[in-house]
């Protein structure tokens, strides 16, 4: 790019200068042509004007009328009696009148080289002067041929330099124009010449000039090829980040998953009795544990923020009750700390606000951590007041260790810390502000910061949240209503796999509603369609990848019914963490969506957020904690969701899902085995789908793991791959199921047919 | 108004000097008086109205009953402008009904001819000079008569041919 406008500036410069060359040329050519076609025509008009051509006519002209008049006077004198003395006066009078006009300064310069014109024009003066005497207009003698006889010897005498003016003349003209006939084709010739070196100039100029155009359009061409090329780079580098968002929100789910299972291990080995320095140990791991998982929640949260696609709810809520949370959460820390925490909330700040309760209440967190982080002594303190255009704002003020100005200047930066310490590096992800930040903006806030090294620092989030009446139902009554809504709901549940279908089945009784189950998408437009329009469903429970009709065509064809079927609420429940199945859901007309494993409290909470008839609002509750009931010390089992499922359902229950499912797993490992064979990557993508769902439903993790496997690799056509992964996972269907004996979660369990394995 | 020949009294009177004054108008167009004086200009050939023999025939008394013109204009014969005085080409062959002709042949005293159209000659302003420089001119000093254009106020008469045309000595008008 600079080589190539150093080269054409170089390039420029002369071919400008060329350029002017030729125009100057060109004018002076003009000019020039002009000169001569001038000069030429001040020479004909010259010669016109005064008919110098004529000369050669009035001389012989004088000649005859001398003879004219010698023969007048002949007659005269030869017959007197008969003669007319007029005719005589006439012919002298014209004879006169013909010298005027060849003795005069014009003729005399012409006829300058004729030694003979003096000499003859004083010689026919001297006959006029002669003459006049008789034939003048003021006659001292009668005409008579007395008189006449000596005038026509005198006559006579003019004949011969008469004869000699008018051939000289004649030759002289002949010469004049012979001269200007040379002149005029001198003149032409350069005229032709000018014109020939104007044509060749001419030619020279368009080559330049369209030169010049070629140029420019080769720079036009190449400016194109770069914008192009620009272009595509672009949309090569969103599309990979696009890829690599997608990557890692299915990354940290994929972690995240194992990592709960982890964190209620080691609440479970706590329990257990430990020597005070494995406690110490335990207490580590658990404290970096939770940390890696922030650091996780954080990674997720920059990368949807990142692409645009994190999204603030805009709900109404109890500002009160939020804040009471955050005090209650952060009192305790405050207090491990010995420092004091203060909210102190202005009597007009409004209790219903519309706002995405979770985003707010992370920024509060976010930014009373800090505080507490850097603050040693004193007290911190939440103030919440009415701001600048009916605003709301957050100012958490500490007496920490403050900032000086070089710090605050790169607060808001990815991986930024107050404390650059490499001791202090564990104390956060250095993300925290960044998010916060970012949330605020996203809602139409900001955040500032004001800080003194030393004296403490003060934040502000100031956010427009507009105050609302309070939802019709009020917050306190869904809280009463435990694990349920005021009423039953008739829910629909579209679910391919068996072992899910009973799971949910046992979790919707726990939550005292009641369901109607189907296998597929058809099925589930069926359901719908066949419900008396007076007795809709009040909630659609859907998944989204079943075999025939999936979820999202089943949602789109129910959306295109009449109401009250097309209108009824409609969530999605899958496995992936997608945003795009996410947005891909929502434009199908999905309300919500829950991603599987779907635990209770997740099902309870959609359940009373988009159920017909159900409360505005879902009680926000803590992720319930793992289960205590039974410990595997394997990672073969998902034991968060293990005691999850086990909490929601009653261990029995349970036991008999799980015992349903190992019984069927030699049918399931067959029928994937068959759509390999048969290289039906669809039926084997769609069956490995529904395992994995049903498989993480019950924390079988490693089986889950297994069919997600099979899931991704189902449309690459190498069968060896297949049947490696498949011999792997009918192991670790073994593998598991005596795991699950052996940890007892099998117990109460008596197979139909009490086939004991031999 | 009183002293004006048209103007009278009463109105027999005023229709009586009328008619006086159109026929007065219309005289030379109808008949060309007789020459008194010694013929200066004689033009014979397609014309109507004659007066000597089947030829208009102008004296220097008569050429002074046509409108008077002069102006001034340089010539290749003198270095100097000159003003001429006469009569227009126009004038002349209304007076002489030959409006019509297609040429007129000028023919000078020293048998000098010149053929011109005659539609230019009107188109040009031609004249018929007989003063030069308010004086009349001699045959001695090329008159009495020449036809002269107005070189100077039209520079593109200034050619031989209408040079050629400007004929001194005139004596006589050839229409055809």
């Amino acid at each position: 790019m600079n080589a190539a406008d150093v080269h054409a500036g170089s390039g420029a410069q002369p071919r400008r200068v060329w350029l002017f060359a030729v125009i100057g040329v060109l004018v002076l050519v003009v000019l020039a042509v002009a000169y001569v076609q001038w000069r030429q025509y001040k020479l004909l008009d010259t010669a016109a004007h005064f008919q110098n051509d004529a000369l050669g006519w009035s001389f012989s002209q004088l000649e005859t009328e001398q003879l004219r008049l010698h023969n007048e006077m002949q007659r005269f004198v030869t017959d007197p009696q008969h003669a007319d003395a007029d005719k005589v006066q006439l012919r002298y009078d014209i004879f006169v009148s013909r010298v005027g006009l060849v003795d005069h300064e014009r003729a005399a310069e012409v006829m300058r080289g004729q030694v003979a014109y003096q000499p003859a024009m004083a010689q026919v003066h001297a006959f006029i002067q002669q003459a006049d005497a008789v034939l003048g207009p003021k006659p001292a003698q009668a005409l008579s041929v007395a008189a006449l006889l000596p005038l026509m010897t005198t006559l006579q005498a003019l004949n011969l330099p008469l004869h000699d003016l008018s051939l000289g003349a004649s030759h002289l003209l002949y010469e004049r124009a012979t001269e200007r006939n040379a002149a005029v084709r001198l003149q032409s010739q350069l005229g032709v010449g000018l014109t020939v070196f104007q044509v060749v100039l001419l030619l020279v100029l368009a080559f330049i000039v369209l030169r010049q155009l070629r140029t420019l359009t080769q720079r036009r061409l190449s400016l194109e090829a770069l914008a192009d090329s620009l272009s595509a780079a672009r949309h090569g580098a969103e599309a990979a980040n696009r890829a690599k968002s997608a990557f890692l929100a299915n990354m940290s789910h994929e972690i995240r998953t194992p990592f709960h299972g982890m964190l209620g291990m080691m609440s479970l080995l706590q329990d257990s009795r430990l020597s005070p320095k494995q406690a110490v140990y335990l207490d580590t791991a658990r404290e970096s544990a939770h940390h890696l998982l922030a650091i996780l929640n954080d990674i997720l949260d920059i990368s949807q923020l990142e692409s645009g696609k994190l999204q603030v709810a805009s709900q109404v809520m109890d500002l009160m009750q939020l804040l009471n949370q955050v005090d209650a959460l952060m009192r305790a820390q405050a207090m491990d700390k010995g420092l004091l925490l203060r909210i102190d909330v202005a009597p007009d700040v409004p209790r219903w606000v519309r706002a995405d309760p979770t985003r707010v209440r992370q920024i509060l967190f976010n930014l009373l951590s800090n505080a507490l982080k850097f603050t040693h002594a004193g007290e911190i303190v939440l103030a919440v007041r009415h701001g600048a255009d009916g605003r709301l704002d957050f100012k958490v003020t500490d007496t920490g260790i403050g900032m000086d100005d070089a710090t605050q200047a790169r607060l808001f930066q990815r991986f930024m810390q107050g404390d650059e310490r490499p001791s202090r590096r564990a104390a956060g992800t250095g993300l925290g502000l960044q998010i916060s930040r970012d949330l605020a903006r996203l809602m139409g806030g900001d955040i500032t910061a004001r800080s003194e090294l030393g004296k403490g620092s003060v934040f502000t989030v100031s956010l427009p949240l507009a105050s609302a009446g309070p939802p019709a139902q009020s917050a306190d009554d869904a809280d009463d209503a435990g694990a349920g809504t005021a009423r039953p709901l008739r829910v629909l549940v579209a679910e391919d796999h068996a072992v899910n279908r009973a799971y949910l089945e046992a979790v919707l009784e726990k939550l005292g509603h009641r369901g109607v189950f189907v296998g597929d998408g058809h099925g589930a437009v069926l359901a719908v369609q066949s419900q008396p329009p007076d007795e809709p469903f009040d909630i659609v429970l859907m998944d989204l990848h079943m075999p025939d009709m999936d979820g999202f065509t089943a949602a789109r064809t129910i959306r295109a019914m009449p109401a009250p079927h097309g209108r009824v609420p409609i969530v999605a429940l899958t496995a992936d963490a997608f945003q795009t199945s996410r947005e891909l859901a929502r434009e199908a007309g999905m309300e919500g969506f829950v991603t599987k494993p779907a635990h209770l409290p997740q099902l309870r909470d959609a359940l009373l957020r988009y159920g017909r008839g159900a409360t505005m609002m879902a009680p926000e509750e803590p992720p319930a904690a793992a289960a205590a009931s039974t410990a595997s010390p394997t990672s073969l089992l998902d034991m968060a969701t293990v005691g999850d499922v086990m909490q929601t359902l009653t261990q029995p229950k349970y036991a008999k899902l799980l015992g349903r499912f190992f019984e069927q797993r030699q049918e399931t490992v067959a029928a994937l085995r068959q759509a390999v064979s048969e290289a039906s990557h669809a039926d084997l993508r769609s069956r490995a789908h529904s395992l994995k769902g049903a498989s993480a439903s019950l924390g079988l993790r490693a089986v889950s793991a297994l069919a997600q496997q099979l899931q991704v690799s189902a449309p690459e056509p190498r069968s060896a791959d297949h049947a490696r992964l498949l011999d792997r996972l009918e192991e670790v269907f073994e593998l598991s199921r005596v795991e699950c004996q052996s940890a007892g979660l099998l117990d109460g369990f008596t197979p139909p047919e009490a086939l004991a394995p031999a | 108004m009183d002293n004006t020949p048209c103007g009278a009294r009463r109105p027999w009177l005023i229709a009586a000097a009328a008619f006086a004054c159109a026929a007065l108008l219309h005289m030379p167009a109808l008949a060309l008086d007789a020459p008194k004086g010694p013929v200066v200009l004689s033009i014979t050939g397609a014309l109507t109205h004659t007066n000597d023999n089947g030829a208009a025939s102008f004296d220097m008394a008569l050429l002074a009953t046509l409108p008077q013109h002069s102006f001034s204009t340089k010539t290749p014969w003198f270095p100097q402008p000159h003003k001429f005085t006469g009569v227009l080409v126009r004038d002349l062959l209304d007076a002489v009904g030959g409006s019509k002709a297609g040429t007129a042949r000028a023919v000078a005293l020293n048998d000098y001819r010149a053929d011109m159209p005659t539609d230019e000659l009107i188109k040009n302003d031609a004249m018929i000079a007989y003063l030069f420089d308010d004086r009349p001119m001699p045959v001695r000093e090329k008159g009495p008569l020449v036809i002269i254009f107005p070189f100077n106020d039209r520079p593109e008469l200034r050619t031989a041919v209408h040079y050629s045309r400007a004929v001194w000595q005139l004596k006589g008008l050839e229409l055809r």
